[in-house]
């Protein structure tokens, strides 16, 4: 039923019309001035807040990955120079990495070796996840030449990938980070 | 008609306001803004959230001023900032969230005291604490229709439900005010609908 045509409805709407209004704002316009300056500090505030936040997560992550590499046994072997890991003899065709890890590296090549802003925490992480790589690459090729058991291999080749998914991870919120504002 | 779109302002103030002159910042304060809180105050129902938003709502009139063509009164501009900020409050999940813990309870009481000046008449105060006694949302939608004269279609859009939510919000909505407005022996509870 339309409104206007329903008594009873139309004479709920007169009195709701009828309700006073407050004649007045609750403050006056300095008062106004004030509370919008004192928000727009707030909200300056809780950008630098943000910023915080991104920082302590990124040496969170930093803190983890340090810790994860120093929990891992160090088995490398001296005296060995980097040699080509693909094709080495030896390998399964089973055995190469997983399809993401080719993707994983070609991202990771993709980006700037030194990034335009330096981060204490995450430069460290990186550069150990490096060196990690290297010597599992290491590893890898000497393991390869000498012919030995497939299950040496296989394991090397899941740290090798580990190790670049973790070096992903960081960089990737490296590159959050850098962008960021 | 709300009382907020009825309000005349010259654009010759506008455009000073426009140009960041203080004095008619200041001039257009005065003139808009105790209907613009009025308005908040009758959607949302507490006052301290309404100063709140009432804020937030000068704040966003007068940072998008220098981008208001004049196609419609100022009043109905900020008409619909003031509303569009009440039902962005009114739809939050935070805001349901609370509405789910707090305890139902005449607690409106006090809001509604705050309300009542001495011109009230009986009927109308009947009438406060009946509004009083309605969900937000319910409140939010009989105060559009009734009293801003927007439509079913209108409500509908603005808080992204469908048309017969708005009748039916509305119809239930006036079936509560009668009962608090008809004379009983024992008048309902502050349950809310």
């Amino acid at each position: 039923m339309h409104p206007d045509l329903d008594p009873q409805r139309s004479g709920l709407a007169r009195l709701l019309r009828e309700l006073p209004e407050s004649a007045a704002a609750p403050y006056g316009y300095r008062e106004f001035e004030q509370r919008a300056l004192a928000r727009a500090h707030q909200e300056h505030g809780h950008a630098g807040g943000r910023r915080l936040a991104v920082a302590a997560v990124l040496f969170l992550a930093a803190l983890a990955v340090l810790l994860r590499l120093n929990g891992t046994p160090h088995t490398a072997p001296h005296g060995l120079g980097a040699a080509e890991v693909r094709g080495a003899p030896g390998l399964d065709p089973e055995d190469a990495p997983a399809p993401s890890a080719g993707t994983a590296e070609r991202w990771l090549a993709s980006l700037p070796s030194e990034p335009a802003m330096v981060r204490v925490g995450t430069r460290a992480a990186v550069m150990g996840l490096e060196d990690r790589i290297a010597q599992v690459d290491d590893l890898l090729t000497a393991t390869g030449d000498a012919g030995s058991a497939p299950e040496r291999l296989r394991a090397l080749q899941q740290e090798r990938s580990r190790l670049v998914g973790t070096l992903v991870q960081v960089r990737y919120a490296q590159t959050l980070a850098n962008a960021s504002p | 008609m709300s009382r907020l779109v009825e309000i005349a302002v010259s654009g010759e103030l506008l455009a000073r306001a426009r140009a960041g002159e203080a004095a008619a910042r200041q001039a257009l304060y005065v003139a808009l803004a105790p209907a613009t809180h009025a308005l908040i105050r009758r959607l949302v129902g507490q006052r301290a959230l309404a100063e709140d938003l009432f804020q937030d709502t000068m704040m966003t009139f007068y940072e998008r001023l220098p981008q208001f063509r004049q196609e419609a009164p100022v009043g109905a501009w900020l008409r619909q900032i003031a509303v569009s900020r009440c039902l962005m409050y009114l739809r939050s999940p935070w805001k349901r969230a609370r509405l789910c813990l707090e305890p139902v309870d005449c607690g409106v009481a006090a809001e509604v005291a705050a309300l009542i000046t001495p011109g009230y008449s009986g009927e109308l105060i009947d009438l406060e604490r009946a509004l009083a006694s309605l969900a937000p949302t319910a409140r939010a939608i009989v105060w559009m229709y009734e009293v801003e004269g927007y439509s079913h279609q209108e409500i509908a859009h603005a808080f992204g439900r469908s048309v017969s939510f708005s009748k039916s919000q509305l119809a239930r909505a006036h079936l509560r005010l009668r009962t608090w407005l008809q004379p009983q022996e024992h008048p309902p509870s502050c349950t809310l609908i």
